[in-house]
């Protein structure tokens, strides 16, 4: 099995190279053609519209795009994503140092959307032609239908004005440090032995990933049912009742097993859009990750750190995907007979 | 030993769930937390103009000037300073008590280093623009140089209490490298950064050797909250002191509760219109009908609750460019009157551009939308269009701005150079308005070195440009802050809200 895997994983980096290598230039020619000015912008007001354009000059903006493109990609094969206007620092370092934030985000939201999502998938199924499932279903519509920010907004009032029991800036308390190691703060405040900061940094991370983990957890919810409605319909869940299973042994160890497959798959799809969906939610809770950095070069119109950051989107989403095809592998024998 | 884990993780876990409802945290006895807008966009703070990092800078770095809460230049690192009668070259004598974070005594060599060495030396800052006139400054003691300009710098002083324009340490740069210095910066500062983490938060802690008055709280953590409403639901919580930048009804509302105080300041920032000296606003009766129409003080009232001063001139009260008796009367009979000459009305009106931003500054789509329906009654019919700020820039470039833009510009010194010279400037790529008839009274006045003489010249040509109609000012904006009662703060003219003058009463 870890043979078609490893030939999965080989055969989706190959594919992921002219991905991105189309991406990449989709991405450049965009930014590029935005009526926006880097130059000026890299620029103080005080500059003059001579010295605005000799800076043009020097950043290369006044060459024809596909020559801009290929010095940039030459760059960016050797690690070098360009500086970014608004701080001045390799665009690559800053999205490394924001990185880490996100990507500790999104996990956690997706555990939550993970465990919403089944847990409410089996609730629904479980409630089927009751009267409490009219409620439960409504329900699960309601929450399909707030976005994450306004999760944001909702929890950060609820929780954090009203009921004052969870904090909603930052990542961690004003009077504790923030450890660095890896990045990732759970893990650097456990390797340091700090116990008080993986607590703080646990509470500071409850709101917003309970904001994005209830926008992605309703499609789980609702996609699990229905392929549970139509597991049910197969000639082996019958079988397994004739065997004297009971109803919550062929739903839990026959059911489930099948039908997580589409849930499966969809909650790949999903987190590659929760990944994204960080962004407004770290800007609402001012989480230090990716997203808020992108907010930022976009109102800077800062296009290298933009580039850079849209880049790492690309990949992550990538790489989500053969994760979650690697998965499928795993959990289906019949395509690893194909 | 594995009990005594199991106890160790439950005392933790419970110290952690207890640990929110410990109230007032954040307004421990020396320490105050300030929820703030945006982050610094580097430590080196020659590097970028970012208006509003300068605060923060300020706590960490010292300016060769200041300014007092008036915006009156008071001595700093330099004690004293002479500018030429031909403005070619300044004089300054430094103090010789100051030193830096990390123990170097700051002298005239530090001086020279942050205004011409590393300017000279290619390091990419912005400072070198503000600072382009420099040829050399000449050391003559420890605390003595004179700096020659290459041609007159009237408002060398101003800028020495301007954006950038900071002393960095010139030994502990040179010596540990530039990346070291942004990731551990050292000033002279009334305090030391303690903590840095990118777009999250800033800890200062008081610097006790500091030359000038201690600072009176010990431990400054500033907040990076970008979100207004998350800025608002910090203060409210407990989780935040202090916050600025809110939206005006918030303050409103704040305004009615106890232990906050919240305030509406004007500042020197003033909203505007720029206009274009083509298309549709050729014609100067549009241009002053456009400008005749707009009623500021219903503006003030409905946006900013009537704190936001009306403007005839672009430059603020108190200011030096400031014209007290002149004054650009709203009237929408004359705007018709106007317009009529030039075959316009409301039944036949002429059709302009109008961009504005959208969350740029407080209320400035809705004041956009209001002035469109002001002009639509008098016979203007605007097509109003939103751009990010960042645009604005390219637009003008490329010469496709509107005729109006609804703009918002702040002038920390309050010299009209600085603002006016700017605004109105053909040569620079922030002015909308190329004409040579205000564009070349400008010009001149770049080279006048008398004081007296420069500031009568803007005066001149502000009341001359909104004659012209070269310029619609509207509006001095206002600072929203909301603060713990009992955390009191230096209100500067500027909008300031500097770490070193907060203190708990």
């Amino acid at each position: 099995m870890l043979a078609i895997v490893a030939k999965l994983v080989a055969r989706r980096l190959l594919v992921a190279i002219p991905i991105l290598f189309v991406v990449s230039a989709l991405l450049f020619c965009v930014l590029r053609k935005l009526p926006v000015d880097p130059a000026a912008m890299s620029l103080p007001t005080t500059a003059t519209i001579a010295e605005v354009e000799a800076k043009r000059h020097e950043m290369g903006l006044d060459r024809p795009l596909p020559q801009q493109y290929v010095i940039w990609l030459a760059d960016a094969l050797q690690g070098n994503f360009g500086r970014s206007i608004q701080f001045g620092r390799e665009a690559g370092s800053l999205v490394a140092a924001t990185l880490p934030a996100t990507i500790q985000l999104a996990g956690a939201a997706m555990v939550l959307a993970a465990i919403f999502g089944l847990g409410g998938g089996l609730l629904l199924f479980h409630l089927r032609g009751s009267s409490l499932e009219t409620v439960v279903d409504f329900a699960s519509i309601l929450l399909l239908s707030i976005p994450e920010f306004l999760w944001g907004l909702i929890l950060l009032f609820v929780f954090g004005v009203v009921l004052q029991v969870l904090p909603f800036t930052g990542a961690v308390s004003p009077n504790l440090p923030q450890p660095h190691v890896t990045g990732f703060l759970l893990l650097d405040a456990l390797w340091v032995g700090r116990l008080d900061v993986f607590a703080s940094a646990l509470r500071h991370l409850i709101l917003p990933a309970f904001a994005l983990g209830l926008a992605f957890s309703p499609a789980i919810m609702r996609v699990l049912r229905s392929s549970l409605f139509d597991v049910y319909h197969e000639d082996y869940i019958q079988q397994a009742r004739l065997r004297g299973l009971s109803e919550r042994q062929v739903l839990l160890r026959h059911a489930l097993k099948n039908a997580a497959l589409p849930t499966l798959t969809l909650a790949g799809v999903q987190f590659g859009i929760l990944f994204s969906g960080t962004l407004l939610v770290e800007v609402i809770y001012s989480y230090p990750g990716m997203g808020n950095l992108m907010v930022d070069a976009v109102r800077n119109a800062d296009l290298p750190l933009i580039q850079a950051i849209g880049l790492t989107y690309c990949v992550a989403v990538l790489l989500i995907n053969t994760v979650v095809d690697s998965l499928y592998l795993v959990l289906n024998p019949k395509l690893r007979v194909r | 030993m594995k009990l005594k884990r199991r106890a160790f993780l439950q005392m933790a876990t419970a110290a952690s769930v207890a640990a929110p409802f410990v109230r007032g945290a954040a307004a421990a006895a020396d320490a105050a937390t300030i929820g703030w807008p945006n982050d610094v966009p580097s430590w080196d703070p020659n590097q970028r103009f970012t208006p509003d990092a300068q605060p923060i800078f300020k706590a960490v770095y010292d300016q060769p000037l200041d300014q007092d809460t008036q915006l009156k230049l008071v001595p700093h690192l330099i004690k004293r300073w002479e500018l030429a009668p031909d403005a070619t070259s300044m004089a300054v004598e430094l103090r010789d008590d100051v030193t830096f974070h990390n123990g170097d005594k700051m002298t005239a060599e530090d001086f020279r280093y942050t205004f011409l060495e590393r300017i000279k030396s290619g390091v990419k800052l912005d400072t070198a623009n503000s600072w382009k006139k420099v040829d050399d400054i000449v050391i003559e003691s420890p605390t003595k140089a004179t700096m020659k300009f290459n041609a007159p710098n009237p408002t060398a002083p101003q800028w020495m209490a301007f954006l950038g324009s900071y002393m960095v340490p010139k030994k502990y740069i040179e010596s540990g490298g530039l990346e070291n210095f942004q990731k551990k910066p050292v000033g002279t500062g009334p305090y030391k950064l303690a903590e840095y983490e990118l777009n999250s938060r800033i800890v200062l802690e008081r610097n006790d050797q500091y030359w000038g008055p201690k600072a009176k709280v010990a431990r400054i953590t500033i907040q990076i909250i970008k979100d207004p409403s998350a800025r608002v639901a910090a203060i409210q919580s407990g989780q935040a002191d202090f916050t600025l930048n809110v939206p005006v009804r918030e303050v409103q509302r704040f305004q009615g509760q106890s232990g906050f105080a919240a305030e509406l300041n004007p500042i020197t920032r003033v909203i505007l219109l720029q206009v274009r000296a083509d298309l549709n606003f050729a014609d100067q009766n549009v241009r002053l009908a456009a400008h005749h129409a707009i009623d500021k003080a219903a503006l003030s009232k409905a946006f900013y609750g009537g704190a936001a001063v009306p403007l005839s001139v672009v430059a603020t009260p108190g200011s030096p460019g400031y014209l007290p008796d002149f004054s650009f009367k709203y009237d929408a009979e004359l705007a018709k009157e106007l317009l009529k000459k030039s075959g316009h009305g409301p039944d036949n009106p002429v059709k302009i551009g109008l961009a504005a931003t959208n969350g740029q500054f407080p209320s400035d789509y809705d004041i956009a939308r209001a002035i469109v329906q002001m002009w639509q009654k008098v016979g203007i019919e605007a097509d109003l269009q939103v751009i990010e700020y960042a645009k604005y820039f390219e637009l003008n470039r490329a010469s496709k701005l509107p005729e109006a833009t609804l703009y918002s510009w702040d002038n920390a010194t309050g010299d009209p150079e600085i603002f006016s010279g700017y605004l109105l400037n053909p040569k620079l790529p922030f002015s909308a308005w190329k004409d040579e008839a205000v564009g070349g009274q400008v010009l001149k006045l770049f080279n006048v070195a008398d004081y007296d003489a420069r500031i009568a010249g803007y005066r001149e040509v502000e009341r001359f440009a909104v004659e012209q109609g070269a310029t619609i000012p509207l509006l001095q904006s206002v600072l929203t802050v909301v603060r713990k009662r009992n955390l009191q703060y230096a209100k500067y003219g500027n909008g300031w809200v500097l770490p070193q003058t907060l203190q708990w009463s």
